[in-house]
């Protein structure tokens, strides 16, 4: 007969088995393709799937900075992804305190706009958005890209704020209200501080929108020294699509810096953290 | 000026940066379309009046019929079969035990991987004769697939790719799942209901409006997502099997320049969600119970 704690750790094993299985699935491609962008240029199709290949190439990942200005491409997407992301967390987390602080009624008006705009496919923007960037003489120029940070980037990261400052304690805005603080004082001492992990995951969810965007650099940019790494790859790909050792070695330069970001921010994104514990587990 | 009144207003200074972007960026763009749509327009010469030609000449165009019917496709294969996989995968990770945080990850970083750089790693996956995946199923001795060559696997090859980026569902599903209580299942399993009745008669009606949310967004977010892949892996082929109407409405506007069709062609992308968003509504919205926990 099996005892209760028998169970108990045959249930646990099934789950870390399921779910190590699971996290394999999840990480082979990533596995595959650093494996891939070390393999020789140019060598014969594999018989089998070869994990680490022997010698590995690092040369790739020289070359393909000597095909393309990689480095430049990567200096604007850094530049770019290091101008949205201040500029979103200040606007969003401005929208987002308002909307927490305001009067049921202008609470639930842009509530619903906020759920609404963030409901419009992006896909039916392009071409009106286009022509306002063009009549606004922003074509070819950074500032286009950096436009939706204007609308905290996504009206999503607004919620997010909105939701982190309502779970605060009334009694904390409340007490520097009797103080005396104005709004905007509130906002910079008492809320912010409190929205550590509200403010980290908009901040990594913004750096990886910019750093990511292809639609963008693609309908705006005409100058190659303005191309943004996602343009770059789609270059590199254009270049010459036999070579997948290259290609590969570009992807993962520009997989680096996101994965790496959301490995050390990772915390912030598991709201049960953020309510410590209040549901138990 | 009265304390709470000047508190207020500087609110509303907050909000106006924000307030403003949404102006420019999406209320004066959406109506701009929607005036185009009803034009001819190069981005040369002014726009002249056509009325509603351009709408016929859509509905009359074969490649349109064609995109359309891909988006439907697309959608129908993947907002289904991503849902269960997000619920799924939010229930076996939604408690906290040791080396959660490392499931979790590895669930959500592929979300994270730009759109390029993803659909560059399934191009090269999917490759019939450098790819793994092909070398994968000959190990199993499984027949190999031309996967994006062939007209008929083109698209669910794409709609493949998809499962693995549903990072932004499964976090609203476990905040979801974190919020029933756990006395609702202690009391429900002391009248001796089994895993399957939780199931049916807690959780999911707890987690329907959360969930209701989550294919909102993914229809959505599936009948635009489409661009870069089939821009960077197939260019709509082949035999257009893999044109969907954001690519095609990409070619019309800024390869042809055809502002005017583009724009009717975005109207008919924007009714098309929004009449989608109102069935899935219909259909599920009833559901669930209406208990704010």
């Amino acid at each position: 007969m099996m005892t209760r704690s028998d169970r108990a750790m045959r249930q646990s094993l099934g789950f870390h088995l399921v779910a190590a299985g699971i996290t394999l699935l999840f990480a082979a491609p990533l596995v595959w393709v650093l494996a891939a962008s070390l393999r020789q240029p140019g060598a014969p199709p594999p018989a089998r799937i070869a994990w680490l290949p022997d010698p590995p190439a690092w040369s790739n990942y020289a070359h393909i900075f000597e095909l393309l200005p990689l480095g430049r491409y990567m200096a604007n997407s850094l530049l770019l992804a290091a101008g949205a992301v201040p500029l979103t967390i200040l606007i969003a987390s401005w929208a987002g305190f308002a909307m927490a602080q305001l009067p049921a009624r202008a609470r639930y008006a842009l509530l619903t706009l906020a759920v609404v705009v963030r409901m419009i496919p992006i896909t039916a923007l392009w071409l009106p958005r286009f022509l306002v960037i063009k009549e606004l003489h922003l074509i070819d120029t950074f500032a286009a890209l950096l436009v939706p940070a204007w609308m905290g980037s996504s009206p999503l990261f607004v919620l997010v704020f909105y939701w982190s400052f309502r779970r605060m304690p009334a009694a904390l805005i409340e007490s520097a209200r009797l103080d005396g603080l104005g709004a905007l004082a509130i906002w910079a001492r008492v809320a912010m501080p409190l929205a550590r992990p509200a403010t980290v995951a908009v901040g990594v969810l913004t750096f990886v929108q910019y750093w990511s965007d292809f639609i963008n650099p693609l309908l705006y940019l005409k100058s190659e020294t303005r191309y943004t790494l996602s343009v770059g790859l789609r270059v590199l790909q254009q270049m010459d699509l036999t070579s997948w050792p290259l290609l590969m070695a570009g992807v993962v330069v520009m997989l680096i810096p996101v994965i790496l970001l959301f490995v050390l921010a990772q915390r912030a994104f598991w709201i049960e953290d953020q309510i410590g514990g209040v549901h138990g587990n | 000026m009265k304390y709470h009144t000047r508190y207020n207003l500087s609110l509303y200074v907050l909000l106006a940066p924000f307030l403003s972007g949404i102006v420019i960026l999406v209320l004066i763009p959406a109506a701009l379309s929607l005036a185009l749509a009803f034009t001819s327009y190069d981005g040369l010469s002014a726009p002249g009046w056509r009325g509603l030609q351009n709408f016929r000449q859509i509905i009359d165009d074969d490649l349109f019929r064609r995109a359309v019917a891909n988006s439907l496709v697309f959608l129908a294969l993947t907002v289904p079969l991503r849902t269960v996989v997000t619920l799924g995968l939010a229930l076996l990770l939604h408690r906290s035990r040791r080396g959660i945080g490392l499931y979790r990850a590895a669930v959500y970083i592929p979300t994270v991987i730009p759109g390029v750089a993803y659909a560059l790693i399934w191009l090269w996956i999917l490759n019939p004769i450098y790819g793994p995946l092909n070398l994968l199923l000959n190990a199993t001795g499984l027949p190999a697939i031309t996967w994006l060559v062939n007209p008929h696997t083109a698209l669910p090859a794409i709609a493949l790719t998809a499962l693995f980026q549903l990072g932004e569902g499964f976090v609203v599903l476990l905040a979801g799942l974190q919020h029933i209580p756990d006395e609702y299942y202690d009391s429900a399993a002391l009248d001796g209901a089994g895993q399957l009745a939780l199931f049916r008669h807690i959780t999911l009606p707890l987690v329907m409006p959360w969930l209701l949310l989550v294919i909102m967004r993914d229809l959505i977010a599936s009948a635009q997502n489409t661009f870069t892949p089939a821009l960077i892996m197939t260019g709509g082929g082949p035999y257009y099997a893999t044109l969907f109407l954001p690519l095609f409405i990409y070619q019309t506007a800024f390869d042809r320049f055809r502002f005017g069709e583009g724009a009717a062609l975005t109207t008919f992308l924007f009714l098309g969600v929004a009449a989608l968003i109102a069935v899935t509504y219909r259909l599920l919205g009833g559901w669930g119970y209406d208990d704010s926990v």
